[in-house]
């Protein structure tokens, strides 16, 4: 029989992930020795598991490397690939936003000179451009965003926000909304059509122990 | 880095082992094309931009683009169907039909995603005009199996779905048209997530809502059916789900079923307005043929006939053969031909005599080095040599056997040696 793959994103999520997949009676007890070990079997189950850069996440399940990814819809955004994006998991919540300082407000809403600075290119065009028709120039950043405006390298920075506090600490705040992110379980297209029985009822385990989540 | 080293991004060379694997693999498919009584056909290499372009097809970014001396507009090969549709509607008549059409053709795109990421990919890939029926529909997916049986791959599954089910669905939840269109794109894009939480958050009957949370499930056997009939009201999907059936029942009947599933998942291209199918094998993970039926697309150039066809990714499938470790024996030279001064115009000859009964045979230009010969012909995995002597004998060395016999000429034309 063939074993079924799970790429999961390093650190917190994959550890969400693993605490959801118990609960559907997935296992695997070698992903909880400390070892250096890349990838994990559970032979019982026929299941592998690794865990990849959450950039590299949806690579590996449009190749087919990985049957399933457990992946943020931030990632899924940017990263834009040949995925069935099957269900939505309710945790790891936090949202895309413009943030600034609040002076910059006015020329964010008509400005078509604005520095950008983010680690998603693609979602900061896709949303200036496309949802906001508004030209702007675009800075790619690989981390600590926040100071692009406080440097004064970018006007505005795009950015995933949990709480804002990061934000509040630098002198920025959420100047707009983009759109709200969580986990989400993907699935290789090709896995999908020829495993299909078996990935069906980890969708549906999986959706069940969310919708209880979300009730509570 | 130097230009002329390399190939541009998305196109490669196929060097003689891959080269004569693609080959096999497409004679293998072409006789099966033929056998059904289809016709090859074959489309310039570019043509006006707009053939591809028509009736909000394929967006023109995908399009390899450029403008000709008269600045007409012109694009390379993008998608095989819309050239054929051209062809069909402009050279035939109605007593024509139905007309059966094959090709092999490679097709140029942008896109990325298309092909693994090659943006220039070789199709096979037939097309059925002039009929819509349920016979037809299975004829072409009949096609499709076999020819994938024809290279040798096992583990595979053609999976069909009906785009007018997912129009019946559209219409029995009353979504506007700016609705249906967002709905239409997140399923393309196979967020069934966007999908969900559009139709959540509207006025949808509760089966409808239900329906597109269930979306990505439907996949798989017969019973993907029977829970569509269970969700569904509207005539339109519940037609569609009644020809999903039929053509399976056809199918069954061409003992092909094993290799059919139903995926009432999957919108595909625009022109689509019936069935619709991909073959998926393991070993690759993109999909290695797409069909379906396209009842509106020849009128985009004046003629209204129906439609049905696939198109195979030969590169995926090559992939899936590898994989799936499917030996094709690709054309190559089972024997060297060595000779002396004194046998070269006997051995031309002869060797001539010895092509036409089916042999691969390479003439030898190290001269008579036995010894050099030897090692070449074994690095190429060669069966023997064939030695001449001069004008009368011949000596048959066999790599396989190591063995070596002296033999008369007359007697190894006519196949005793």
């Amino acid at each position: 029989m063939e074993y079924l793959t799970f790429a999961l994103a390093k650190g917190r999520l994959a550890d969400k992930t693993m605490e959801l997949l118990e609960k559907i009676g997935i296992t695997c007890d070698e992903m909880k020795e400390k070892s250096r070990k890349l990838i994990f079997t559970n032979e019982k189950l026929k299941l592998k598991f690794f865990l990849a850069k959450a950039t590299d996440v949806p690579t590996y399940v449009e190749y087919g490397a990985a049957d399933i990814g457990i992946i943020g819809k931030d990632t899924l955004l940017e990263e834009k690939k040949n995925l069935c994006e099957v269900l939505d998991l309710e945790f790891g919540k936090c949202r895309f936003a413009v943030a600034g300082k609040e002076e910059i407000r006015e020329k964010l809403e008509k400005s078509n000179d604005l520095r950008v600075a983010t680690k998603y290119p693609n979602i900061a065009k896709e949303y200036f451009y496309h949802k906001k028709h508004q030209t702007v120039e675009i800075i790619k950043l690989n981390g600590s965003v926040e100071l692009g405006p406080i440097v004064g390298l970018a006007d505005v920075i795009v950015d995933i926000v949990e709480t804002g506090s990061t934000l509040k600490e630098n002198g920025l705040k959420v100047l707009e909304e983009i759109c709200p992110v969580s986990a989400r379980m993907v699935v290789n297209p090709v896995s999908m059509k020829l495993q299909s029985e078996k990935i069906i009822e980890i969708i549906k385990g999986l959706s069940k122990v969310t919708e209880k989540n979300t009730v509570k | 880095m130097d230009a002329k080293l390399h190939t541009p991004e998305g196109v490669k060379d196929y060097l003689p082992y891959e080269a004569a694997f693609k080959t096999e693999i497409e004679r293998n498919i072409e006789t099966v094309f033929y056998r059904y009584g289809f016709l090859p056909v074959s489309s310039p290499t570019f043509e006006y931009m707009e053939v591809f372009d028509g009736n909000g097809g394929l967006n023109p970014k995908q399009m390899y683009k450029f403008i000709d001396r008269d600045s007409s507009l012109l694009a390379l090969r993008a998608d095989m169907t819309p050239a054929i549709a051209r062809i069909a509607a402009t050279a035939y008549e109605e007593k024509d039909i139905p007309l059966r059409f094959y090709y092999f053709e490679n097709v140029f795109r942008y896109n990325e995603h298309y092909q693994g990421k090659l943006r220039e990919s070789n199709q096979a890939g037939v097309e059925l005009i002039g009929i819509n029926s349920d016979d037809a529909d299975a004829e072409v997916i009949a096609v499709s199996v076999n020819s994938l049986l024809g290279c040798g791959l096992k583990d595979f599954k053609i999976c069909i779905g009906q785009v007018q089910f997912f129009y019946g669905v559209l219409e029995e939840g009353g979504f506007d048209k700016e609705i249906c269109k967002k709905i239409r794109q997140h399923i393309i894009e196979k967020d069934y997530i966007a999908a969900q939480k559009i139709t959540e958050n509207s006025n949808a009957p509760d089966n409808i809502k239900i329906l597109f949370k269930e979306f990505p499930l439907l996949i798989g056997g017969k019973k993907v059916i029977e829970r569509g009939r269970e969700l569904v009201n509207s005539k339109k999907a519940l037609d569609a789900l009644d020809t999903l059936e039929n053509i399976y029942k056809i199918l069954s009947e061409y003992k092909i079923d094993k290799f059919i599933s139903f995926d009432l998942s999957t919108v595909g291209l625009y022109y689509y307005t019936g069935i619709i199918f991909r073959g998926y094998a393991n070993g690759t993970g993109f999909s290695i043929l797409n069909g379906g039926r396209y009842d509106k697309l020849l009128q985009n150039y004046g003629a209204d006939y129906p439609a049905v066809g696939f198109a195979i990714k030969i590169n995926n499938l090559i992939m899936a053969l590898e994989k799936q470790n499917v030996i094709v024996h690709g054309e190559k030279p089972d024997t060297l031909l060595m000779y002396t001064k004194d046998g070269r115009s006997t051995a031309l000859n002869a060797s001539d005599e010895l092509r036409s009964q089916g042999l691969n045979i390479e003439n030898s230009l190290f001269g008579d080095d036995l010894d050099k010969n030897k090692r070449y012909a074994k690095s190429k995995c060669m069966g023997g040599i064939l030695y001449f002597l001069n004008s009368e004998d011949v000596r048959i060395i066999n790599l396989e056997k190591d063995t070596v016999s002296d033999v008369k000429i007359s007697e190894l034309l006519k196949g005793e040696a």
